[in-house]
């Protein structure tokens, strides 16, 4: 039995189609990009050997340090938040609104299918602070509160990204969420229920050691989506005001293509890549640990 | 496709994917997208439409024998993407005839790796040798350091006006800089808005302008001239001095609310609404100018004035701002091809009037017929042809990451959140 | 690692509609109060307003002119329901531009799947040495920023003459989102337990048989959850759509919506509102139209709780 789950042509069979066009494609490709870490020019006036130049300026760049810092910042916000009011969200269609949550889901899962310059034009025009007071002001004025200068101003700029982000992503988190919740088998929540367990009890003792797996899967997912943000931050603030909200794919971007200087982008990405490594272990081993307790 | 010698990286990777992959490496040596078989090729920016129908239109009657012979092939690419394309085309050798000049720097760089035609020497033989008018030559000297552009565009930049706005508020047309800020302090103690730019993500080149147009009023036409050649430095006192002037402004909120946040389409709106009373800008706002229905208060309560003369500097109000927009860059594949000249002198002896007549845009171009025009592209016309000396603007002769952290910082700048002094050390970190 | 006594989920989750344990009669419940539902009712609307304002917002904001969006609020309703100027200047080449997202999300879309699906089973379900080690490798692919693949792909894809075509688009498409796919197809499968797979084999079928008739059937919702999840991410991509789409006519709709901004960065607002409305839509009946089979499935595991 043994040796047909573990028939080595059937894995052959099964894995090579995946792993060849994803090393062709991908990894040959970063391989390739790797190699330029070590090199100084352009493509336009060719490449020459610089040893670990870009590395030694790397570690003293402090735009890098800079956006390095909002990277981090961002995605532990951002993580924390769309994971967090996806699990919630989740709960309510499972536990509160049960059938009727199918229209529901659909809706809040609408923002996902909103193109990122749609939604930033849309933040723009909600968080506007002049020429014209934007709903969100014309909301403070009426308490009596003065004007922000919501993306002009490095800290909330970052709230209006914050909100954006969350509130994009939240039904999308919710709805793979919500996949795993509806297969925690019944039997096991009335047990619970007879020992009477219910609200906040259930789910802590029962629904979220549960419900844990698909958990990991979405921290696993949204942290390496967070830490890799482009889009929505191109969209909405270009990295600004000044340089405030540059996360690192940003810099390497302008560092490679519209400064040309692609051996010190590559290594921008490289520092990337391995800072998602990094955190990316630490949950799956963190995880994998709770996972074979049970 | 040309090979300088480029490192083994590149070669060794594509022989292994490729090898792998479903094409050969060889079989695609000159590519898909070269140039000569394909036709006279342009790559053209999204976002600029004028380009694209001039030229095609050029293809259809005044060019049609030369489209003939090789017929043109226009490829458009977003603005977003355009220098990461030509960078990408480049380093495979396979540049279009024709591309934008979106990034002097990104040019160039490009001509000293020999990818790009003099113009001059493309049209020297032909019936088109005088095409290009003298501002236009200047300006691509001093931007260029040589004819890299078929000076499809010509700008000049200055401050305009709302004459009824200054009328109503007691104010004469300021010929000084401090006379400007007295109009600015009247206004803002009445209540209007004094000027108007954008400050929000790239678009802060409508603040940093301010700050170069009074660098060459003080220190004079060479002033950037100087940044460039590492003569000067950005955190010397003198230049330290115009950023602050700017800053000032800033501070005392002459850019209106939260110019950080305020975008191009946004600011000329604000001008065009009447709702402030100056604004820094180039010609080809004329577009909207000439436009009723983006111009509410009329094409008569508009009036230009050149940046004024700041008391005690090098330089004065006749040396005008000028650039040459995006104009078309020539790959030096063309310089190669007796067809692709041809296409390039008719293009040249053709494009100024036709611009001018269909679209109201003003070229560095000899017009080959006469046309009339609204009586503020006739101002401007006139501005230009009494121009001795051209200079340039903040960013001309910045590497792209020096240009980003002006344009970024700028708008900050505007709203009075950062001072002359760490604007200019931004900007001067970035020129190494 | 070895499947625990006790499944952590359940493993019937999957089971189609139709193989699922009917569901045990619902308890009794004592008729609500609405005044105690009102809590709940606020939060759902809240909920909604949020999701559906920008909706509003969008359809609206196709119907207005250019003047309107500068210079009137944002909130307020068009002057003119029956300006379809927008619609028009938008039309002509979002049609193209659907058309060209179609031909390279979908090829992409279905390869992917079934080459992902295929490479899970392998990783989760079958038991070889290396295999933690490859899905590492796939890991990575998680994490590396698409950024710094392009450049070199761009020199091959043009070495390869395939620039003028979408092949680029799909091969990319396919290749970037197989680490995710894969990655997510073996975690669901930790949920099956090995024991059915070894079940079948005792009755003489194949690996590649179980995956066909096994494993592909029980996990339709988590493919289905996949691909959309996929689908977006390809739909709505636009760096990689500006780097490797040089023509007017191979342009996606992402990369599309861009034409409708000027050169100096003015966006045409009311061109560009339309263009995401046609969008938007044709989006909606997708996932309307994908989603109707796997609602029957939700609506079964609805019932429950």
């Amino acid at each position: 039995m043994r040796e047909v789950l573990g028939d080595r042509r059937t894995v052959l069979v099964l894995l090579a189609p995946a792993l060849a066009i994803y090393t062709l494609v991908m990894l040959v490709p970063m391989l390739w990009s790797l190699g330029y870490t070590l090199f100084d020019g352009s493509v336009i006036s060719g490449f020459q050997f610089a040893g670990l130049d870009n590395f030694s300026r790397l570690f003293s760049d402090p735009k890098v340090a800079d956006a390095l810092w909002f990277t981090v910042k961002y995605a532990v916000v951002i993580t924390v938040g769309q994971v967090l009011f996806g699990y919630v969200l989740s709960l309510l269609y499972v536990f509160v609104l049960k059938r009727a949550s199918a229209l529901i889901r659909t809706l809040v899962f609408f923002p996902v299918v909103m193109p990122t310059v749609a939604v930033a034009l849309l933040f723009q025009k909600l968080f506007e602070v002049a020429p014209q007071t934007g709903p969100v002001n014309a909301l403070f004025n009426a308490f009596g509160l003065e004007s922000v200068n919501w993306l002009g101003d490095p800290a909330n700029a970052f709230v209006v990204l914050a909100i954006m982000d969350i509130w994009r992503s939240m039904g999308f988190y919710a709805v793979l969420l919500y996949a795993g919740l509806i297969d925690i088998p019944e039997d096991v929540l009335e047990a619970a229920r007879l020992d009477g367990a219910s609200g906040w009890r259930l789910v802590r003792n029962i629904v979220i050691p549960l419900s844990f797996p698909v958990l990991v899967s979405s921290l696993i997912f949204s942290i390496n989506g967070t830490l890799k943000v482009f889009d929505s931050i191109y969209a909405l603030t270009g990295g600004g005001p000044g340089t405030a909200t540059t996360p690192l794919t940003l810099a390497m971007y302008r560092t490679s293509f519209a400064s040309g200087d692609y051996g010190y982008g590559a290594t921008i990405a490289l520092a990337l890549t391995v800072l998602s490594l990094l955190v990316t272990l630490l949950i799956f081993k963190t995880s994998r640990r709770d996972l074979t307790q049970g | 496709m040309k090979s300088t010698g480029r490192t083994w990286a590149p070669r060794m990777a594509c022989a292994v994917t490729v090898s792998l992959a479903l094409a050969a490496c060889g079989g695609g040596s000159g590519g898909d997208g070269g140039s000569s078989d394909d036709g006279f090729t342009m790559m053209s920016l999204n976002e600029n439409t004028t380009q694209d129908s001039v030229i095609t239109s050029l293809s259809e009657d005044q060019c049609a024998t030369q489209d003939e012979a090789l017929p043109l092939d226009i490829t458009e690419q977003a603005q977003e993407s355009v220098d990461q394309q030509i960078q990408l085309l480049a380093g495979q050798g396979a540049l279009p005839d024709l591309f934008p000049a979106n990034t002097p720097d990104l040019i160039r760089e490009l001509a000293e790796n020999d990818q790009v035609a003099n113009v001059q020497d493309v049209l020297a033989d032909g019936d088109a040798a005088d095409a290009i008018v003298p501002a236009a030559e200047s300006a691509a000297d001093q931007i260029f350091g040589d004819q890299l552009v078929l000076p499809v565009e010509l700008n000049i930049e200055g401050i305009w006006f709302n004459k009824e706005i200054l009328e109503a508020n007691g104010i004469a047309v300021p010929q000084t800089w401090d006379e400007l800020v007295a109009a600015f302090e009247t206004l803002q103690a009445a209540g209007v808005q004094p000027i108007t730019n954008a400050g929000s993500g790239g678009d802060g080149w409508g603040i940093s302008r301010w700050i170069g147009a009074y660098l060459f009023r003080t220190i004079g036409p060479d002033a950037m001239r100087a940044i460039a050649d590492g003569e000067a430095s950005l955190t010397d006192p003198e230049y330290v001095e115009a950023a602050q002037a700017i800053a000032e402004l800033g501070e005392a909120g002459y850019f209106g609310p939260a110019p950080n946040s305020i975008d191009y389409a946004t600011a000329i709106n604000t001008f065009l609404t009447g709702e402030a009373a100056f604004m820094y800008m180039g010609s080809w706002a004329l577009a909207d100018f000439n436009d009723p229905e983006a111009n509410q208060i009329g094409e008569d309560a508009i009036g230009f004035l050149p940046f004024p003369e700041v008391e005690g500097g090098e330089g004065n109000s006749d040396q005008t701002p000028t650039n040459l927009g995006t104009s078309i860059v020539l790959s030096s594949a063309v310089a190669e091809e007796e067809q692709a000249q041809a296409w390039v002198e008719c293009i040249a002896s053709n494009y100024g009037s036709v611009a001018l007549r269909d679209h109201g845009q003003i070229t560095g171009l000899q017009l080959a017929e006469d046309v009339e025009v609204p009586p503020l592209t006739g101002l401007v016309q006139d501005q230009i042809e009494a121009t001795d000396e051209s200079v340039l603007w903040f960013e001309a002769l910045f590497p792209a990451s020096a240009t980003t952290a002006s344009q970024q910082n700028a708008g900050l700048v505007g709203s009075g959140q950062m001072s002359g002094e760490d604007f200019m050390s931004a900007v001067s970190a970035e020129l190494g | 690692m070895t499947t625990p006594a006790t499944p952590l989920v359940a493993p019937h989750a999957d089971l189609p509609t139709g193989e699922r344990p009917a569901p045990r009669p619902r308890r009794r419940r004592r008729p609500m109060r609405a005044l105690r539902k009102l809590p709940l009712y606020s939060v759902v609307a809240v909920l909604l307003i949020s999701v559906l304002y920008p909706l509003v917002w969008l359809v609206l904001g196709s119907f207005k002119t250019q003047d309107e969006f500068l210079n009137s609020p944002t909130w307020a309703l068009p002057e003119d329901f029956t300006n379809l100027e927008n619609f028009d200047a938008a039309w002509g080449s979002v049609s193209q531009y659907l058309l060209n997202s179609t031909l390279a999300v979908f090829p992409a879309l279905l390869v992917m799947l079934v080459i992902g699906t295929a490479a899970g089973f392998a990783l989760e379900i079958m038991v070889w040495k290396g295999r933690g080690t490859v899905l590492l490798v796939f890991l990575i692919g998680i994490m590396v920023p698409w950024q710094m693949i392009l450049l070199p792909l761009f020199t091959v894809y043009f070495q390869a003459g395939l620039t003028q075509s979408l092949w680029p688009l799909i091969i990319t498409y396919t290749a970037t989102g197989l680490p995710l796919t894969v990655f997510l197809m073996a975690t669901y499968f930790r949920a099956i337990p090995r024991e059915v797979f070894e079940a079948a084999t005792l009755d003489g079928a194949s690996m590649l048989r179980s995956l066909v008739s096994i494993a592909f059937p029980m996990m339709k919702n988590a493919i289905f959850t996949i691909a959309l999840v996929q689908f977006f991410f390809m739909w709505n991509d636009l760096l990689i759509a500006l780097t490797f789409t040089t023509r007017d006519e191979l342009r996606t709709v992402q990369a599309g919506l861009l034409n409708f901004t000027g050169e100096f960065g003015v966006v045409q607002y009311g061109p560009t509102f339309a263009a995401i409305c046609i969008n938007v839509l044709v989006i909606l009946a997708i996932y309307l139209f994908l989603n109707q089979r796997v609602m029957r499935g939700m609506a079964a595991g609805a019932v429950k709780g």
